[in-house]
């Protein structure tokens, strides 16, 4: 019995070395691949360096650029006839299949439909309107009204012609009260001239939209606003020669949306397996010109497996990359890299009041609040090194933030301001000079008046890093002698964390200062969440002059982009000043492309179209 | 003469008898788990390990332990990290010293507490009967339908902060049915026997009974089912610290570390940061349980191999 006994403890044994043995293995192929690579003109800090003299560099300290992304791929090749792509949609979840711009609600949809729909009006790479859509407008600001004209030879996928009737036929949809989607309330429709009488039934079609023939109709506003142009005008019609009959209520439901969705763009539904894939083939008569490929497959991939889907060559093109799994596969062989900087930033914010349901506003109150003092939001500034974070935990994919408006937005992030860099004795000489000091002696800095001040600090869980993130930003805050604590001693999962945040209007009062993150729209302008009656506004600042800035920035003379670009960087630099909120870092996104994928560019407005994707050989490129 | 012999062999025959006693639960242990050299050694792990990890822990500094460092992120084993370090540049060989003594700490409180909980319960419950085995069985029934992991998950979520004194009591609340139900049944044949009559005949009271005549009776039963519980409530606080239930990351346990190896790059590359938590916690179990089978030998005459 004791020696049978001692055989299994043996293999257990075994079994345990093997498990150490193979992590082992796998830890020095990782570790060789990268060692020759000097060349990606990558920046090594002085203590990398030394580091180098002794071992190759690992990938993990490897420092990153986002700048040395390029964000078209390199093969120039010419797309073979009748190729076929795959494409993955990175997602936990299933998609939900609402296959209509009109409706949808979800990002993985959305993946789906940008490749048989489109916008009628195209963007630059500022997100502003151009003529090189389907359609073009012309806006008057005499009258304010907008005229929009459809391109002759835009047709739906069922051969019919798109009409102007289809485009306004979307405005009545959305407008109308039994609609069920999620898109009416933006300018682009309430600021329509008599749209609340249609919302109310007294009229049966939107008095403020002239239809002039088959090709060409007139939007008048009551007053035009630059967003109008950046994303606020609805874009994608919907064809009346299908949902003209299905009551609103019950058109998300149908199978003009679920079954056979329908579009304009370059590819077209072949078959729809519910919630895992969508094969389409391509729209021969699509306005810009026949397609290279003649089938697309987008399947829903897991986000673990995004790595081996890509090496085996599964997938050619994936919807998102994770930026933490860069380091360790950024030589993978059969995969190119492109990259970008993201529309979106992650931010440090101070509880400055709160919301007031009655007014439906923010309700300031910086005397009331511990975070009240602006000498101490920006001593708080001063004390963390965002560059070494985004270094370190993002190998240089995300970096120190400046201002609140992302360099996504090339023509509107002013970049010139200066803003608190990691000083951490310029903090302590700011909260000296405020009179932020240690009285009691216990290490901790106290409040001007003595009392003792426990700054409590919430953060989001979720994401690799978050945990030893926000620890740092404790520790650094801890270093210059403020009590920072994480609220509840531990990160506050998504949906809670929002929530004592303020998203819903109740406030936490426990939460003093939190780290989030915005996705930031195609328009610039950042009212929605830092406006006074913005519930995104979660500090729950407000000032005159913040006001005033917010709505110059979206007036009549900010059509002017100079003049707008002027009020943009002055709310910057007021932002910088008062500091509700400090950005901590912007981020990027990197999209890697099969090498056999040719004509795919991933900026916004590069004029690359989706019809000139191609591939140059049959079969994808696989890792050895 | 013939008295000094008759004298001699009685001095002889009295000290036969006192040979002859039965010997202590205890010593019985005791013998069985010399007698099993595996038991032997896990014993000796279990002792040397906790008194190690309590010994070292007292003089490290668990402050500067937890302290985020950015610039000894991922560090394989080296001189100074002798475990590397993870993603916060934390050194592994501390937490995994704090994190066995927390996880320990914690596996020995809830057994300890739960098992006197569920010996108290068990015992009068089933010395009892009648009418009061009957109600306290049914409360019992009714902690034994509620799904505890997940109740102990909600619980964890909603008390603002916790420690282990706090975690301890939340778990407890929810593992002490079992050692009740096992101690009840065990004194319901205990208190039908003589001894228990004969106490009563003679005007002992309930409690005297109970606590001085029928538990020392099931010492062993006792003594091993809280053994084999201590393996099992270790295992259930790694598995809620692993699912992200149990501490923060900031007070680490085996749990927490071997939670990093849900991140597939630290599963492929960085092995030094959970392997040593995933076969600590192994030999761990395994020790426990060694020792714990040894005296559940001990406690049944049959099995014995002494």
């Amino acid at each position: 019995m004791s020696k049978s006994l001692m055989g299994k403890y043996l293999f257990v044994l075994m079994l345990a070395l093997f498990l150490v043995l193979a992590a082992c293995g796998g830890d020095d192929e990782g570790a060789e691949d990268p060692s020759d690579d000097g060349s990606e003109g990558t920046e090594e800090t002085e203590e990398q360096k030394e580091e180098e003299e002794e071992e190759a560099v690992d990938p993990e300290d490897q420092i990153y650029d986002i700048d040395d992304f390029s964000t078209a791929v390199s093969n120039d090749g010419d797309p073979i006839d009748g190729g076929s792509l795959n494409y993955g949609l990175v997602s936990d979840t299933v998609f939900e299949g609402t296959l209509n711009f009109n409706f949808y609600g979800g990002t993985p949809d959305f993946e789906i439909l940008q490749w048989i729909d489109e916008a009628l009006l195209s963007m630059d790479e500022n997100y502003t309107y151009t003529q090189d859509g389907a359609a073009t407008f012309e806006a008057d600001q005499e009258n304010n009204s907008i005229t929009f004209t459809i391109r002759d030879d835009v047709q739906w996928h069922d051969g019919e012609e798109l009409t102007a009737e289809d485009w306004v036929f979307s405005y009545e949809v959305i407008a109308d009260p039994e609609y069920t989607g999620v898109r009416y309330g933006t300018a682009g429709f309430t600021l329509i001239e008599g749209i609340e009488q249609y919302r109310e039934g007294e009229t049966d079609s939107i008095p403020g939209i002239e239809i002039h023939d088959e090709k060409s109709f007139t939007i008048n506003y009551e007053r035009l606003t630059p967003s109008l142009l950046t994303g606020g005008v609805w874009t994608y019609a919907l064809p009346k020669h299908i949902f003209g009959d299905i009551p609103v209520a019950e058109m998300e439901e149908s199978d003009a949306v679920r079954q056979e969705p329908i579009g304009i763009g370059p590819f077209m539904v072949d078959s729809i397996v519910p919630g895992e894939s969508v094969s389409l083939v391509k729209n021969e008569n699509y306005w810009r010109g026949e397609p290279n490929l003649d089938e697309v497959t987008v399947r829903v991939i897991n986000p673990s497996v995004v790595v081996q889907e890509l090496e085996t060559g599964g997938v050619d093109l994936v919807s998102s990359f994770p930026v933490d799994q860069y380091p360790e596969n950024s030589q993978m062989e059969n995969v190119e890299f492109l990259g970008q900087i993201d529309m979106a930033y992650t931010y440090i914010g101070f509880k400055l009041g709160d919301w007031d349901e009655e007014a439906s506003k923010v309700n300031y109150m910086p005397d009331e609040m511990k975070m009240g003092d602006v000498e101490l939001r920006r001593a708080m500034w001063y004390a963390v090194d965002n560059d070494t974070v985004g270094e370190r935990f993002y190998n240089g994919l995300r970096w120190a933030g400046t201002t609140l408006i992302a360099p996504s937005h090339p023509d509107y992030h002013d970049d010139s301001i200066e803003v608190p860099t990691f000083e951490p004795e310029e903090a302590e000489r700011i909260l000296d000079e405020a009179g932020y000091e240690d009285v009691t002696g216990d290490g901790f800095r106290e409040t001007p008046d003595g009392e003792e001040l426990v700054i409590n600090f919430a953060s989001m869980s979720g994401g690799d890093v978050a945990e030893p993130i926000a620890n740092y930003y404790v520790q650094s805050w801890q270093n210059v002698g403020l009590n920072v604590q994480l609220l509840d001693g531990r990160l506050h999962e998504f949906n809670s964390f929002y929530d004592r945040v303020g998203n819903g209007g109740n406030d936490d009062p426990d939460v003093d200062i939190y780290m989030g993150a915005w996705s930031v729209g195609s328009d610039v302008d950042p009212s929605g969440l830092y406006g006074s009656n913005a519930m995104f506004n979660f500090p729950r600042y407000e000032s005159e002059e913040n006001d005033r800035l917010l709505e110059e920035g979206i007036s009549e003379e900010a059509f002017d982009v100079e003049y707008r670009q002027e009020v943009y960087s002055e709310w910057q630099e007021f932002m910088v000043e008062e500091i509700p909120v400090f950005p901590t870092l912007y981020r990027s996104e990197l999209r890697p492309a099969n090498l056999r994928v040719t004509n795919y560019n991933i900026e916004q407005g590069s004029g690359v179209y989706l019809h000139e994707l191609g591939v140059t050989q049959e079969e994808p490129v696989v890792a050895e | 003469m013939s008295n000094k012999q008759t004298e001699q062999e009685l001095e002889h025959k009295v000290d036969e008898v006192e040979v002859e006693k039965s010997p202590s639960g205890l010593t019985i242990f005791w013998k069985e788990i010399l007698k099993d050299k595996l038991a032997f050694i896990s014993l000796m792990f279990l002792v040397l390990t906790s008194l190690g990890v309590f010994g070292i822990s007292l003089i490290l500094d668990q402050e500067e332990i937890i302290r985020v460092d950015l610039f000894a992120l991922h560090e394989p084993p080296s001189i100074e990290f002798w475990l590397g370090t993870d993603y916060g540049g934390r050194d592994i060989f501390g937490q995994l010293i704090i994190g066995t003594r927390n996880s320990l700490a914690i596996g020995f409180l809830v057994t300890l507490l739960s098992g006197f909980i569920g010996i108290v319960f068990g015992v009068v419950s089933g010395y009892f009967g009648g009418h009061v085995d009957n109600v306290m069985m049914r409360i019992l029934d009714f902690f034994m339908v509620l799904p505890n992991i997940m109740i102990i998950i909600v619980f964890v979520t909603i008390v603002p902060s916790y420690n282990v004194w706090s975690f301890s009591l939340v778990m407890t609340a929810f593992l002490w049915m079992g050692i009740a139900r096992l101690i009840r049944s065990r004194a319901l044949q205990e208190k039908e026997l003589d001894y228990v009559q004969a106490s009563r005949t003679l005007g002992s009271s309930h409690m005297k009974i109970i606590f001085t005549q029928v538990l020392p009776n099931i010492t062993s039963l006792i003594v091993v089912t809280m053994t084999l519980n201590l393996a099992a409530n270790i295992g259930i606080e790694s598995g809620l610290s692993f699912l992200g239930f149990g501490f923060p990351e900031s007070t680490p346990s085996l749990g927490t570390l071997l939670s990093y190896a849900t991140n597939p790059t630290t599963l492929e590359h960085r092995w030094w940061i959970w392997v040593p938590a995933a076969v600590l916690i192994l030999i761990l179990m395994l020790a426990v349980r060694n020792v714990g089978e040894a005296l559940k030998r001990a406690a049944d005459a049959r099995q014995r191999r002494a």
